[in-house]
């Protein structure tokens, strides 16, 4: 299957992410993944691009490790690569460059209070640094395909649909998309809309033969994402959250206008290569 | 870049120029497709793109390899496989005379390697003779998967203008937005009938409406009958009932008759009668492919 070489095993998952987690707990990490599929929701939005392209984004997104790169180019460069891979047509890249500057001039700003620092040339970069990256696999496939299949197999379309939708939209904020192939994912969507929607659908699970356990885990996840939101205040704790985040050595170079100093070190390689891997079994694993 | 000497340049393909290369290590020649970068508008063109992730998937003996991607000073360069020549040039050298043999290995291939496209959800959407490369080996690969995309994703709407002309289907040129792999089996039909008059083509049409009377003159125009549906087309128009006058022993005289019935059911305006690439691969026509062949 071609989805394959996009799951990883979740010992994959925290050993991958050992660098960005001396910085910050489990929590304030997925704290700052949802902080940023929102902007890449938005940024999205205003493009007028599909669902699909969206979530192709984040998935490109979430491969990342936030000490390489800076997450702020890093999601608007997820954007532009995946409207191109989903041959969605490309959005032209000053046009996405000016999309951002309004974006977190006017609905992120409670985030950065500076203007949006990158430009096009830094896009461009960046492209090529996710390129290499991914090792150029980037066919992705989503939940939403199969969970429209499912819910027409099931029935109560109407009923059903726009909720599971909305709950896959929400799984991209967890790292259940790394770590589950989308069909799984699909099916415990279905499977919470149809708990709150009141339908008993237990007899259609039942006779899909599917691995319940791993759907129950998936769900144990995206519920986790709820409770985190709970009791989250975005807008409040966000600044404090961003500026955990470690700096990324292969920053691009900033506009003269900001008052970082200027970072003549922009190139894409990928450098950060995995050292930790005997550290790992030490560095916490709480799930 | 070190790695590579380039040796001559070999073509334009769909998005930069093509060099022969010499892996300055293993002194393997290879094809370095350098990637023109120079719209920064739109980065990385996305028929590049495309063409990697899916030949980043498609690892196959009939599919042309993709070894390695460099980027270096805002250059892209795809380095591949490297085949002698193309179909279409292998065409020019034959002076109008092919072997029976040659024409059935070369069309199996041609199955083989769809097949494999097909089983992993690609459609390559623009088979014509200068994307299928051949090497000294008899060996034939297609190529050029610039307008390929992975079909396992729910779009309703790709772009009209995919396939060049002359293989293109008739349910394409009516304007059709949703196809599968029977868009590729119509032009692996024409390219067989290609293979088998030695390089001439089948439906060498100048326009869309030329193209069209070509073919319905030749397969009779269909009715609603024949093909329930495709008066609703978007871009459908009318055109004269044509009743085939041509039969195939006059279109194809070289070709037995299996191989005559083999074309018959790739070449349906129908796109759900077309033949499958599987089902294509296991017809009587390739009973006496050498085993050589079928395990080359």
């Amino acid at each position: 299957m071609v989805f394959q070489q996009w799951i990883v095993d979740r010992q994959d998952l925290i050993r991958e992410r050992q660098n960005d987690l001396q910085f910050m707990s489990e929590e304030e990490h997925q704290k700052i993944l949802i902080f940023f599929c929102n902007f890449m929701q938005t940024l999205g939005e205003q493009l007028k691009l599909r669902q699909q392209v969206i979530a192709t984004a984040s998935r490109f997104y979430a491969r990342n490790s936030l000490k390489c790169i800076d997450p702020l180019l890093l999601a608007p460069t997820a954007i532009f690569l995946a409207s191109k891979v989903e041959e969605f047509g490309v959005i032209s890249n000053s046009r996405l460059v000016t999309t951002c500057h309004q974006v977190v001039k006017n609905k992120f700003n409670y985030a950065y209070a500076q203007e949006f620092p990158y430009r096009t040339n830094h896009i461009l970069e960046c492209e090529f640094y996710l390129l290499e990256n991914m090792d150029c696999c980037l066919i992705v496939y989503q939940p939403y395909r199969p969970l429209v299949h499912f819910v027409q197999d099931m029935g109560y379309e109407e009923q059903l649909l726009p909720t599971a939708w909305r709950m896959v939209n929400d799984s991209l904020r967890t790292d259940t998309c790394l770590l589950y192939p989308p069909y799984q994912i699909a099916l415990a969507c279905l499977m919470m809309a149809c708990v709150v929607m009141q339908k008993d659908t237990k007899s259609w699970f039942a006779d899909i033969g599917v691995d319940m356990e791993k759907i129950q885990e998936i769900c144990r996840y995206i519920l986790s994402f709820y409770d985190l939101t709970k009791n989250y205040d975005e807008k409040k704790e966000v600044q404090a959250l961003l500026a955990k985040m470690p700096k990324p050595k292969t920053q691009p170079s900033r506009p003269p206008s900001s008052q970082q100093p200027q970072d003549p070190n922009n190139s894409s390689s990928n450098q950060q290569q995995d050292q930790n891997v005997n550290q790992n079994q030490q560095m916490g694993m709480t799930g | 870049m070190q790695k590579y000497e380039k040796l001559e340049k070999i073509g334009e393909g769909t998005y930069g120029t093509v060099f022969k290369a010499k892996n300055r290590e293993t002194m393997e020649i290879v094809a370095l497709k350098r990637v023109r970068l120079d719209d920064e508008d739109e980065g990385v063109p996305s028929s590049a793109l495309r063409e990697i992730c899916l030949l980043k998937e498609l690892k196959h003996r009939n599919i042309v390899r993709l070894y390695d991607v460099l980027h270096s000073d805002k250059k892209l360069t795809l380095v591949f496989e490297h085949c002698d020549q193309d179909l279409k040039k292998y065409f020019d050298s034959l002076n109008g005379d092919i072997d029976p043999d040659v024409v059935r290995s070369f069309m199996f291939q041609l199955l083989r390697g769809l097949a494999f496209c097909h089983g992993h959800n690609v459609l390559h959407r623009d088979l014509k003779p200068q994307n299928l490369l051949i090497n000294k080996n008899g060996e034939l690969k297609l190529a050029d998967f610039g307008l390929a995309r992975a079909f396992g994703i729910p779009v309703k709407c790709y772009s009209a203008e995919v396939v060049t002309l002359w293989y293109r289907p008739p349910d394409v040129l009516f304007g059709a937005k949703l196809y599968n792999t029977a868009i590729d089996m119509w032009s692996a039909g024409c390219i067989f009938a290609e293979l088998a008059n030695a390089g001439r083509p089948l439906f060498p049409g100048s326009d869309v409406d030329d193209q069209l009377k070509r073919i319905f003159k030749f397969l009779g125009t269909p009715t609603e009958e024949t093909w329930p549906g495709h008066t609703q087309l978007p871009d459908y128009k009318p055109f004269p009932m044509y009743h085939p006058t041509t039969s195939l022993a006059q279109v194809v005289p070289k070709l037995n008759t299996k191989g005559k019935e083999l074309l018959q059911r790739l070449l349906y305006c129908n796109p759900a009668f077309r033949l499958s690439s599987e089902e294509s691969m296991a017809h009587q026509y390739f009973n006496d492919l050498s085993s050589s062949i079928r395990n080359l």
